[in-house]
């Protein structure tokens, strides 16, 4: 088994030392795109990663998993703390939030990191592509898209199922992308 | 099991379902291998999504915090919460897929409610905590009666809380409140009785409380 994974798995220090040494920066960008002051963004993903670790037998898997495992846990517990945030003080979710309500676009900084990424994504039908944007990037739930764009929300959840399905078949075929 | 997931599969790992949706999936995936590799594909995808912001760079001290975090705390035992938990439990259902895990799984979801057993099965007191400072957080303790334990929940904890403790000889770190959601809370099963509880964050006090057995 790699190291790494038993390491976690097995709730050594090293376990989680290793994973933070590899993907500190990923797991910091996670939290920053949803919160704005850095010291609350850095106490989420401790607060994360260190609850990941203590719990008892919590992954099995291989690396590329765990770093998945690990972003997933960091933003929604991001995702948490702006959220109760939100019902102390509106005007912080609005401010924290980014704005363009259907023009959010992925960052690019590392073109070929990002490359089979922005392929698939600009594969997808436009509707569906919006809806994962503001769902992503826009930090926004599927009841709010469902206003901003005033469609049902059956109609959202749909949207953004599909895509995600479909940047899966995109991106976990050999080769990725078509174009 | 009630039907498969659908739709919520692929939305669960974006984080834009409401509690009830979100519960509903991590019960769920916890017992559906099915659900639970959508589930981790959808992961993935999330995943690659988070490839494309811009890279931050953390500052040392929260190195420093992960490595004072991962020491062993022998007297402290936090209450886990769900959320990583069950996508733990997505991945071992997905891509190891036995049946016998699924058993497992089930006995490590009962075990998070380890708390409230211990709680049912002793006599205990509770104490309301003091706030202090400009920000303080609301707390209460429940603890058991012979001191053998102790339950510290706080709501709307505003940021990490860490709980220290006096005893008749000193004065003891108890650990990290862990965040479940709108509380935040911590069991201890102390070595020596415990006189008193100090919530710090930031190291600052926000709230204190005495106990009497």
């Amino acid at each position: 088994m790699d190291e790494l994974i038993e390491a976690f798995a097995a709730r050594r220090p090293s376990g989680l030392e290793q994973a933070y040494a590899l993907w500190s920066s990923l797991f910091l960008s996670v939290a920053r795109h949803i919160i704005s002051d850095g010291a609350a963004a850095e106490d989420c993903v401790h607060d994360a990663l260190v609850r990941v670790w203590r719990a008892p037998n919590s992954f099995s898997g291989n690396r590329e998993m765990l770093k998945a495992y690990l972003v997933a846990c960091v933003r929604n517990e991001a995702l948490t703390f702006l959220r109760r945030e939100s019902r102390h003080d509106a005007r912080a979710l609005k401010a924290a939030r980014l704005t363009p309500v259907t023009t959010v676009e992925p960052p690019v900084v590392d073109p070929v990191e990002t490359q089979r990424l922005q392929g698939a994504l600009a594969r997808l039908p436009e509707e569906q592509r919006a809806a994962l944007m503001l769902a992503y990037y826009g930090n926004k739930t599927h009841v709010e898209i469902a206003k901003e764009v005033d469609a049902p929300l059956g109609t959202i959840k749909s949207r953004i199922s599909m895509a995600m399905r479909k940047l899966h078949a995109e991106l976990a075929s050999p080769g990725g992308s078509r174009s | 099991m009630t039907e498969h997931l659908g739709e919520d599969a692929e939305l669960y790992p974006l984080g834009i379902l409401d509690d009830d949706a979100t519960r509903n999936v991590e019960r769920h995936i916890a017992l559906c291998s099915a659900c639970a590799q959508r589930v981790a594909q959808a992961q993935a995808v999330a995943a690659s999504l988070a490839a494309a912001l811009p890279l931050a760079t953390p500052s040392p001290a929260l190195g420093r915090r992960l490595r004072e975090s991962a020491r062993p705390q022998p007297t402290a035992k936090s209450r886990a919460s769900f959320f990583p938990f069950a996508l733990a439990a997505a991945f071992a259902l997905a891509f190891l897929g036995l049946g016998w895990q699924a058993l497992v799984l089930r006995e490590r979801l009962q075990s998070e409610d380890v708390a409230l057993v211990t709680m049912v099965h002793s006599h205990f007191n509770h104490v309301s905590m003091d706030p202090e400072s400009t920000s303080p957080v609301t707390a209460k303790i429940l603890y058991a009666r012979d001191g053998s334990w102790i339950y510290v929940i706080a709501d709307k904890p505003g940021g990490t809380l860490h709980a220290m403790a006096r005893t008749a000889t000193g004065s003891t770190d108890l650990g990290t409140l862990t965040s479940a959601g709108e509380t935040a809370t911590l069991l201890v099963h102390p070595r020596e009785r415990i006189v008193s509880i100090t919530l710090q964050r930031a190291g600052a006090n926000v709230a204190s409380a005495a106990l009497a057995y």
